[in-house]
């Protein structure tokens, strides 16, 4: 008796939500309950239904559990989900107990966002908290089966932003359509190829230019900002440069927003499918800014050609058994110059990647005489080894006629 | 009197040579068309000791493991003095060896030289032929670029599918599931220590039962003989001696050529989680039989294609070696075209398999 009352004590706290919730057949009731139950992070950190949803978890009777007086609040919707996920979320003394890194900011700048903006309007149909992480079966974002694991995030967005329907009567600031192509886009850009070719959970994607709980289009002013978080140098040279000036999108300009292709110097052109073309003519002799983007391509290609000579005398040298460490530093060296000449494009100076390209040439052809010795040292080990076969094959003869003389000495 | 005149004499007073003296002077070789076959034993035997001083060079300054391997093969052949050349000359060696170890073996097996009272020294023989086909095995890994990677992986992947045994053997040779620095120690220590010593104590018993027996004579040389033709002797000091020597020579010259026209390359170094590249094969002496064992159905009889294919091998090589005491024909002195078939059919299918295996895909 003692241990049956032992171990009644010992019994969790009962929580017929769950009991009762698994075993309806309408799956909008159920679902919930059995997600809820199966790996959720709330569940597993030991809070309830009740803590969202209100009502008396004690109770087997329907109505008791889902009496208002027992403060049952049913199904948050709209500012109530908001408001439900920030009694933790933005408190920071309760959040320090379960997660004391995660910030506690999120619901302010939730209201601050595109999303909280609208919703504080009265439209319903916005992202609320659990738009993305859903309200039950809730993972940890460090879980690559929660939907916003970096490589999740943009099926997430897109699951409204894609949908035209969902989309419908939502506008720019000018006043156009917003476009439902940003997944479409973004699949074919570089930033997605690193995300899941690369496996780098580093790579941008929705939330690391647009933000998450503050979800909004970078400004006009702020694209060069936004991607200069990464890429950090082009944004200096490009702040230099006379398209700062001109440019109202910034790097989107040549570069694209969604769909940011990998960069080719091909793209460095003002004819054919350059980038300069919209603005600039190629066949136009007087147009400087054309003769610029020629200058600047033509430099960049002729250093690509030396060191790929300059790579293959090298290789070719090196497999042959001659040291080149030394050559290969300095190609190392060439090829980050070649990078450098890449980033001072972006100024729009031809004089700089100029100056640039001629360090490089300086150091590959370096590279060239020491390839080139290489070769001379390759042929005088041929030569010598060439010498020795003519020794030995005198040998030969010598021994033959020798062998030759003894046995007609025999006979 | 000379220098080495009067050496011989010192040893004399002392140990007696006039045994040696009688059986140099004594000893002939037998002289009739197929005699040119008796120097490719002298030439394998004049390749191993290159392989062994060379090796020995090598040695002086190679690193067995992962993170050094390469690099020490690299500094052999850029800044060793000479290194480049003992390195090209230990591989060109290595694979010159394995070649006239077949045709040794092939002229030898056509000829019947295996017969009695020469069973041993077949023995000897062949098993000389494999423990040479695992030097060139385990000293492919040793300078650790990225061809000797993925091909050892693929070989050792082989002695995995030995029917039983396969996983065990996959095992002990990798030192692990996969090709690591752990294989890399003990395919050297296999390389340096346990194949020499083994290979050092057969050679010298190879080279006994050859000086004790002499020179075998085809069957038809043998046949005219017992009908009482003599064959003429040559006699083996100095007459066969410059012969070998000559023959030393020509593997010599051939040795210089080869490092001349075709220097070893270094390749890249080995990186175990890069992509296989395009094009792996085994070197060319397990060409055929890997050739073979990719040309195989997965399943045979409903056993596993490989296992079967890994099994004939098996049974080939046991053949080989007890081929003296099945040619029973050949025991009795008879001519046996029997085996004379296997011999040119398994040539021809060495030959063949080995240039598909080359160009296959």
């Amino acid at each position: 008796m003692l241990l049956l009352l032992l171990a009644l004590a010992a019994a969790p706290e009962a929580n017929n939500c769950v009991t009762c919730h698994t075993t309806q057949q309408d799956q909008r009731l159920a679902r919930p309950a059995v997600l809820f139950s199966e790996t959720d992070v709330h569940r597993e950190r030991g809070f309830a239904c009740i803590d969202c949803h209100g009502g008396d978890p004690t109770t087997p009777d329907k109505a008791k559990a889902h009496d208002p007086a027992r403060l049952f609040k049913g199904k948050p919707v709209g500012q109530a989900v908001v408001t439900t996920c920030a009694r933790c979320h933005s408190d920071a003394g309760l959040m320090r107990t379960y997660a004391p890194r995660q910030r506690v900011d999120q619901a302010t700048e939730y209201a601050a966002s595109v999303h909280g903006k609208q919703l504080a309007a009265g439209d319903q149909r916005v992202a609320t908290c659990v738009s993305c992480h859903g309200a039950h079966g809730v993972r940890l974002v460090s879980d690559a089966k929660s939907p916003v694991f970096p490589t999740s995030v943009a099926t997430t967005c897109a699951s409204c932003h894609a949908d035209a329907k969902h989309m419908e009567g939502y506008k720019l600031a000018d006043g156009s359509t917003l476009p439902t192509s940003q997944l479409a886009d973004y699949r074919k850009s570089v930033h997605f190829a690193a995300m899941t070719r690369n496996n780098d959970l580093s790579a941008p994607t929705c939330n690391d230019c647009h933000g998450n709980h503050g979800a909004a289009p970078p400004g006009v002013g702020a694209i060069a900002n936004v991607c200069g978080t990464c890429h950090a140098v082009f944004a200096q040279k490009f702040e230099l440069s006379v398209h700062s000036q001109i440019f109202d999108k910034g790097c989107v300009e040549c570069h694209g927003n969604h769909a940011v292709l990998k960069p080719s110097d091909e793209m460095l052109s003002a004819t054919g499918h350059g980038i300069c073309v919209p603005c600039h003519n190629g066949d136009d002799k007087n147009d400087s800014g054309a003769k610029a983007a020629v200058g600047m391509r033509g430099d960049i290609e002729g250093l690509k050609t030396r060191l790929d000579q300059a790579r293959s005398l090298i290789a070719g040298v090196k497999n042959s058994g001659i040291e080149v460490s030394d050559d290969e530093l300095a190609l190392r060296e060439a090829a980050t110059k070649l990078t450098l000449a890449r980033t001072e494009v972006h100024t729009f100076e031809p004089a700089r990647v100029t100056e640039v390209i001629a360090d490089a040439t300086k150091i590959v052809g370096g590279i060239d005489q020491a390839g080139q010795r290489g070769v001379a040292e390759l042929k005088y080990r041929r030569r010598g080894l060439a010498l020795s076969l003519g020794a030995i094959l005198l040998v030969v003869v010598g021994l033959a006629l020798k062998v030759r003389q003894i046995d007609q000495q025999h006979r | 009197m000379t220098l080495l005149q009067r050496t011989i004499v010192w040893l004399d007073e002392r140990i007696d040579l006039s045994d040696v003296r009688h059986f140099v002077a004594e000893k002939g070789v037998p002289v009739h068309a197929q005699k040119v076959w008796y120097y490719l034993g002298g030439m394998t035997l004049f390749l191993f000791a290159v392989q062994v001083c060379s090796g020995i060079l090598l040695l002086l300054y190679y690193r067995p493991s992962a993170a050094e391997a390469y690099e020490s093969v690299q500094f052999i052949v850029t800044r060793v003095e000479f290194g480049w050349l003992v390195r090209n000359i230990h591989s060109w060696s290595a694979n010159l060896l394995i070649a006239l170890a077949f045709a040794h073996f092939f002229s030898v097996f056509l000829l019947k030289s295996y017969r009695k009272p020469r069973e041993l020294t077949w023995v000897s023989g062949i098993l000389l032929l494999f423990l040479m086909l695992g030097f060139g095995f385990s000293g492919y890994l040793l300078p650790w670029n990225e061809l000797s990677f993925f091909a050892t992986k693929v070989g050792t992947g082989i002695a995995g599918a030995v029917p039983f045994a396969g996983k065990f053997l996959l095992r002990v040779l990798r030192g692990g599931d996969d090709v690591t620095g752990a294989t890399l120690s003990r395919f050297y220590g296999l390389h340096v220590a346990i194949l020499p010593a083994i290979t050092t104590a057969l050679v010298a018993l190879h080279l006994l039962l050859v000086q004790r027996q002499g020179m075998s004579v085809p069957i038809a040389v043998e046949e005219r003989i017992k009908q009482g033709e003599r064959v003429p002797q040559m006699p083996f000091f100095p007459n066969y001696v410059l012969r070998d020597v000559l023959a030393w020579y020509v593997a010599l010259a051939l040795l210089a050529a080869l490092a001349l026209f075709y220097p070893w390359e270094l390749g890249q170094k080995a990186d175990p989680f890069a992509a296989v590249p395009a094009g792996i094969r085994p070197e060319w002496y397990f060409l055929a039989m890997f050739h073979t064992l990719k040309l195989l159905p997965s399943h045979i009889a409903g056993f596993e294609g490989e296992q079967v294919g890994v099994l004939a091998f098996g049974a080939a090589a046991a053949f080989l070696v007890f081929v003296p005491f099945l040619d029973r024909r050949a025991l009795q002195g008879r001519k046996s075209p029997a085996f004379t078939i296997v011999g040119v059919l398994g040539l021809l299918y060495l030959v063949v398999f080995t240039i598909i295996g080359h160009y296959a895909k």
